[in-house]
């Protein structure tokens, strides 16, 4: 049998969510779905490390989650919030204040440009973010950590602002890049019709009260 | 030079009219807060006369185990006094917050009185009074820069968030909300020292020169102390942030609050 990406066996977080065990595979888009309060949020945080599970294991590429140091583990399996959150200036300054955090050097303007074009978002990089929409503002945002092309990237609920044909256009896009780069994409979200087109594994979260 | 003027209880009481004539205002302007005017004068009125007593008897008797209580009592006070005021505060950062204001307040305070001044720490007639305002003036100061300190951190959520998940240490991610709030808490003390002088002639300086001091000795007193109690300040709301943000997060770099 495959190894699992990620792994998980009686994970529980602080009392008030239970988990069924899940395995997520390598290389597939995954989709996490379930109604609000099963835990997709958080289960994504359980992924990259940003909270701690209470209880059960998690195991990621068959060693327990614990075992990674979390700054390096949050660079590789990189997870894109829900709520957008975009510095003041440029684009491109946008992208420059990121890769200075990270300590990396910038990209060519062309690859931030294709980025761009993933993400749908048909602005020059010297473009202002103040006045952007809010659907544009999630996919700069979205773009800005999918341009690290990590290799597990987290997206949550990446089309909650987009119309469908920005959602599916944008979902085309992001796959193909990540099959391009090798990365596998985690995905929550409630749009059927986007889970159905581009799954390759579904996972449903059941909601559990823990006792 | 000649003393203070003493005061007979019935000339002191003449100026309690002028507080008549605020409180006929208030009334006249239907002001809310009379109540709270009326109750905060005999506050401070009961407040200082116990003070003035105990301060008092300390200096007819002197002890070092008066001055020491006496700073201690203080120290507890102003601790307390800004942490009630803070819920948000896990426990270890409490103790950061305290362990701080201590700190600084009795490091301050001793240089001040032994190194500058060149008295007994334990002479109650400088270190008391000069404790007052070194440690009050450090609790205003912590006490702003805590609430900036906090206030950013709920406000940038989604900002910290996005920072935690490009992978980057609270660490980073933390220390400039700490330099800015400790910017914020000097302020006040740094434009105060702008205008003193000019605008207004500063209370510690007053007093001395109507108990007889030379003015030129009481400005020397007045930079001093203003120095220290930018010293103070700066040093108990830097400690403070400096121990207290580290406990926000735990070794994982995971956010603990």
């Amino acid at each position: 049998m495959q190894e699992m990406l990620f792994q998980t066996k009686a994970l529980c977080y602080q009392g008030f969510l239970e988990y069924q065990d899940i395995g997520i595979p390598e290389n597939k888009v995954t989709f996490l779905t379930g109604e609000s309060g099963s835990g997709k949020s958080t289960l994504l945080k359980l992924f990259n490390r940003s909270i701690s599970p209470s209880s059960g294991s998690l195991l990621y590429r068959g060693r327990p989650i614990e075992a990674y140091d979390s700054i390096p583990l949050r660079r590789e399996v990189s997870l894109v919030s829900q709520s957008a959150y975009l510095f003041d200036g440029t684009i491109l300054e946008n992208f420059e204040t990121v890769y200075r955090l990270r300590e990396c050097f910038l990209p060519d303007e062309a690859y931030l440009e294709k980025i761009l074009r993933i993400c749908m978002l048909q602005f020059p990089l010297d473009q202002p973010t103040a006045n952007l929409s809010g659907g544009e503002k999630q996919r700069l945002y979205i773009a800005l950590f999918l341009s690290f092309a990590p290799p597990v990237l987290l997206l949550d609920e990446p089309t909650s602002a987009l119309d469908q044909a920005n959602a599916h256009g944008m979902m085309e896009n992001l796959i193909g890049f990540c099959r391009e780069k090798k990365m596998t994409p985690i995905i929550v979200s409630h749009d059927r019709t986007l889970v159905e087109t581009y799954q390759e594994c579904i996972v449903e979260l059941q909601r559990r009260n823990a006792v | 030079m000649n003393g203070a003027v003493q005061l007979t209880l019935w000339q002191f009481l003449l100026i309690y009219l002028l507080l008549i004539v605020v409180l006929i205002i208030m009334k006249r302007a239907k002001a809310s807060k009379t109540k709270l005017l009326f109750i905060a004068s005999i506050r401070m009125t009961v407040q200082l006369i116990l003070v003035g007593l105990l301060l008092q008897y300390i200096f007819e008797h002197p002890h070092p185990v008066f001055t020491v209580l006496f700073l201690a009592a203080m120290l507890v006070f102003s601790i307390h006094r800004v942490l009630s005021t803070r819920k948000d505060l896990n426990r270890r950062f409490k103790a950061g917050v305290a362990l701080a204001l201590g700190v600084s307040g009795l490091a301050v305070l001793i240089f001040f009185v032994c190194a500058v001044v060149g008295e007994d720490v334990f002479n109650p007639q400088y270190t008391i009074p000069l404790a007052g305002m070194i440690i009050g003036n450090a609790m205003t100061g912590v006490s702003l820069g805590l609430k900036t300190f906090m206030e950013s951190i709920e406000t940038q959520r989604g900002k910290i968030e996005m920072m935690v998940n490009l992978g980057l240490s609270f660490k980073t991610i933390l220390r400039p909300f700490v330099n800015r709030a400790l910017e914020s808490a000097l302020l006040p003390t740094i434009n105060s020292m702008l205008g003193m002088g000019i605008i207004f002639l500063p209370g510690m300086m007053t007093g001395q020169i109507l108990s007889g001091t030379l003015p030129t000795t009481a400005i020397m007193y007045q930079i001093a102390i203003m120095i220290a109690i930018c010293a103070s300040v700066c040093l108990s709301v830097f400690l403070s942030l400096w121990w207290g943000y580290r406990t926000l997060y735990n070794g994982d770099d995971q956010y603990i609050g």
